[in-house]
């Protein structure tokens, strides 16, 4: 596992370090530390991460141009921060969890364990999915998203205007993002619960969901009863 | 408050204009033959005067002249209720009414022998039988000893009591508004007393008092007897206070509205008063009404210009100036010119109340401002990014080398302990604030672990300073710089006086960052520091902070 902490006190990088090391033991591959968030931005876009902690008041300037970045990227980002009243806007954002200074090992333990797992983020307050675009990185709403497709390592987001929009976080990390409103029906497709119209099943039990907007998106065989039991 | 004691007063200036109005005469004056020389004959009401003078005698000093006037009184007097009559002439005369003396004041062609008697004002009842409806013969035995060129006669004919009450009334209006404005007066020249920069309120107060003393000048004599040789040591008084109170109007109108080349203006306008005052000097009215319409129309420029610069008050002003002209137009002037006056007085007023007005919001603002100064000092060390990043750092500390622990919480203590001591005043001396830098820097090594420096020079640590400013600037310069290569970051105050100002330098030697500071330029932490320097020197400071090769410079200079 490849970890960036972006922090400009000494002292607690240290401690996060430290700590992580001990919580994680072999499975951390690499854990580098930056504090200024200029060279922080460069470092994510010239190398593969796997988890960004963050502070979002570095030097005095608010870390979040660096946050809209880091979450559009396919990691996960957790910050740690001591304004706690910033807390809201971050989940809206899109991070995985933050952790308010002064945290101990438990704190840092149960923020790291839900990128090993894949375990919801219950808070489910994400509001915003950040998109990279050429030299700049758009928001877009969490209520205009319809579906979601896997691509690989990369997903598409099917929007309500018609529009589909790629994202660098893997379905898997986006479902943990956005488990309040969305459900994996299939292995290849996150969609919103509130957009199904119908449940159609075809011949060779086929499972078919149909959207508002008329569109068919394929259910998972081993899923349609955890779905039909949870949501109708 | 003030319009409507403004309309009050309205009310009764109306009603002083109508009692004034309400009565048509009763009596109808021919015209006056004079002659100079003495026999009782020319009293009787038949003599033959045709070779008498139509124009006023030219006499010499105590020489005895005489007077006959035909009066037609136009209706019979009720029962019981006779006529007076009231002359108005100046020097020691005797009345004679048909033939028959009626009265006397003074002794005629005595004046030197006997002494000044009697007095400007008398008032001789007309026998009832010689006051039937018709014809008769006003007949006066004069002599004018101390003004021979003051020769002068009229009369006026009315029922006695009205006659006596009639001034007396219009003197009791008069002096209720002379004892308004003595209170003013003294009101304001307390206030004065008590915040000596306020010129404007001593100038109003002057004003009032010279507008009291006018006022029991113009009409003392319903009530004081003066003999005519005094009278014209009252008309010089009137003039004098006329003159004062022409001046000080406009010169307060021009404080509260300031003009351009404000002093020349005032100084030619003073040339044009005086002038006004020597010429014609004798003609006591022609001199107030000229003063009073120069005033007039200086206050209506200075109010202009007020009004023109959008000034608080001016169109109020602008308001009693009018109503003061008005006033003059419909009342005779020894009326009007104090009612008038007092119509602008009131509007003065109002202008002084607009100002305490300000000044007490001013002083409320400066309280709250104050108060919250205060607490931005005690927020700086809760505040979350500093007390949480700290607390972090002391865990981590306490985790991993305990003893280095207690010496951070000791530091700490010792931050703490120096803004509690500090944190209500609005200045302290220049080695508290450096003991609180210095605990700040050794808490910041503990966190960042970078080695920081201070430095002193020249500093004199009986000066004091406001509280928490160099904290301030020291926090901005530990945020936003990154380390020297050697892992250090140096800063250094420098002090330096002079006659004029005193000058605090203070440097942050660091590396540049290449962050973006948009904040920087006037974010919280400057403001606190100019609000604290606005606090405690008003306008005589400077502020300036700026990038430098070395890192940052900011600059305190202090005017004395």
């Amino acid at each position: 596992m490849k970890i960036l902490i972006v922090e400009d006190e000494s002292r607690i990088a240290k401690r996060i370090k430290r700590l992580t090391r001990d919580i994680l033991g072999d499975a951390l591959q690499l854990i580098i530390h930056i504090n200024t968030l200029h060279e922080a931005s460069i470092y994510i876009e010239n190398n593969s991460l796997d988890l960004v902690l963050l502070d979002l008041n570095l030097n005095g300037n608010s870390g979040f141009e660096l946050l809209s970045k880091a979450v559009s990227e396919s990691f996960h980002t957790i910050i740690i921060s001591a304004n706690k009243d910033q807390a809201i806007t971050a989940f809206e954002y899109g991070v995985l969890d933050f952790v308010p200074k002064p945290f101990n090992r438990d704190r840092l333990e149960k923020a790291l364990h839900k990128t090993i797992t894949t375990e919801k983020n219950n808070e489910g307050a994400t509001k915003f999915l950040a998109i990279k675009k050429r030299h700049r990185i758009q928001l877009i709403s969490v209520e205009d998203v319809l579906y979601i497709k896997g691509a690989g390592a990369y997903t598409e987001l099917f929007l309500a205007d018609g529009k589909k929009e790629l994202h660098d976080k893997s379905l898997e990390k986006l479902e943990q993002l956005l488990s309040s409103s969305f459900e994996r029906i299939h292995k290849s497709y996150l969609a919103k619960m509130s957009e199904i119209k119908e449940i159609i099943v075809e011949s060779g039990s086929k499972y078919i969901a149909e959207l508002k907007n008329g569109k068919r998106i394929p259910i998972g065989r081993t899923k349609y009863k955890d779905i039909k039991a949870k949501w109708f | 408050m003030n319009l409507r004691f403004l309309t009050n007063f309205l009310l009764i200036c109306f009603i002083l204009l109508i009692t004034s109005c309400s009565q048509s005469p009763v009596f109808k004056e021919y015209q006056t033959l004079s002659r100079i020389g003495d026999q009782q004959e020319w009293a009787t009401k038949n003599w033959n005067d045709d070779g008498w003078d139509k124009r006023k005698p030219i006499v010499e000093a105590g020489e005895v002249y005489w007077t006959r006037t035909p009066i037609d009184i136009l209706k019979a007097p009720e029962p019981l209720h006779p006529y007076a009559i009231r002359p108005y002439i100046y020097g020691e005369y005797e009345v004679f009414w048909d033939g028959v003396l009626i009265g006397k004041n003074g002794n005629p062609g005595q004046e030197v022998l006997l002494g000044p008697e009697g007095k400007m004002l008398t008032t001789f009842i007309l026998p009832t039988h010689l006051s039937q409806e018709g014809e008769h013969i006003l007949a006066i035995r004069s002599s004018l000893y101390y003004f021979p060129d003051h020769v002068g006669m009229r009369v006026d004919i009315a029922n006695y009591d009205d006659l006596l009450t009639d001034r007396l009334i219009e003197t009791s209006y008069m002096h209720i508004f002379a004892g308004a404005f003595l209170i003013a007066s003294i009101y304001f020249l307390f206030l004065f007393l008590s915040d000596k920069k306020e010129y404007p309120m001593l100038i109003f107060s002057i004003s009032c008092f010279l507008f009291f003393v006018l006022n029991l000048t113009e009409f003392i004599t319903t009530y004081v007897p003066i003999h005519y040789a005094y009278h014209h040591i009252r008309l010089e008084i009137k003039g004098v206070l006329m003159f004062s109170i022409s001046f000080l109007i406009p010169l307060y109108l021009s404080k509260q509205f300031p003009i351009p080349k404000r002093k020349i203006s005032l100084l030619i306008y003073a040339g044009i008063l005086l002038f006004i005052f020597f010429i014609k000097h004798n003609f006591i009215d022609f001199t107030t009404r000229n003063m009073a319409l120069s005033m007039w129309f200086f206050s209506f420029g200075i109010t202009i210009f007020g009004i023109y610069k959008k000034m608080k008050g001016a169109r109020l002003v602008m308001l009693t100036l009018f109503l003061a002209l008005l006033v003059n137009f419909i009342i005779p002037f020894e009326v009007g010119i104090f009612i008038g006056f007092s119509i602008i007085l009131l509007g003065m007023f109002y202008l002084l109340s607009l100002r305490i007005k300000e000044q007490r919001l001013a002083y409320q603002t400066s309280l709250v401002q104050s108060t919250r100064l205060r607490l931005e000092l005690l927020k700086k060390n809760i505040q979350p990014h500093f007390l949480m990043n700290t607390l972090t750092s002391l865990i981590d500390w306490i985790e991993e080398s305990p003893k280095k622990g207690v010496l951070f919480i000791e530091a700490l203590a010792k931050e703490f302990d120096l803004l509690n001591q500090i944190e209500n005043q609005t200045l302290i001396p220049i080695s508290q604030e450096i003991a609180l830098c210095r605990t700040h820097l050794e808490i910041m090594e503990y966190r960042k672990e970078i080695n920081y420096s201070w430095q002193e020079e020249n500093i004199d640590i009986h000066e004091k300073i406001p509280p928490g400013i160099l904290h301030t600037l020291l926090e901005n310069g530990i945020t936003h710089s990154l380390p020297q290569e050697d892992n250090s970051i140096k800063f250094k105050l420098i002090f330096e006086s002079n006659t004029t100002y005193k000058l605090y330098t203070f440097l942050t030697f660091a590396s540049v960052s290449t962050e973006k500071m948009k904040d920087r330029e006037d974010g919280t932490g400057l403001k606190y520091v100019k609000a604290r320097l606005a606090e405690s020197y008003q306008e005589h400071w400077k502020f300036s902070s700026e990038p430098t090769d070395h890192g940052w410079k900011n600059t305190i200079k202090i005017y004395s």
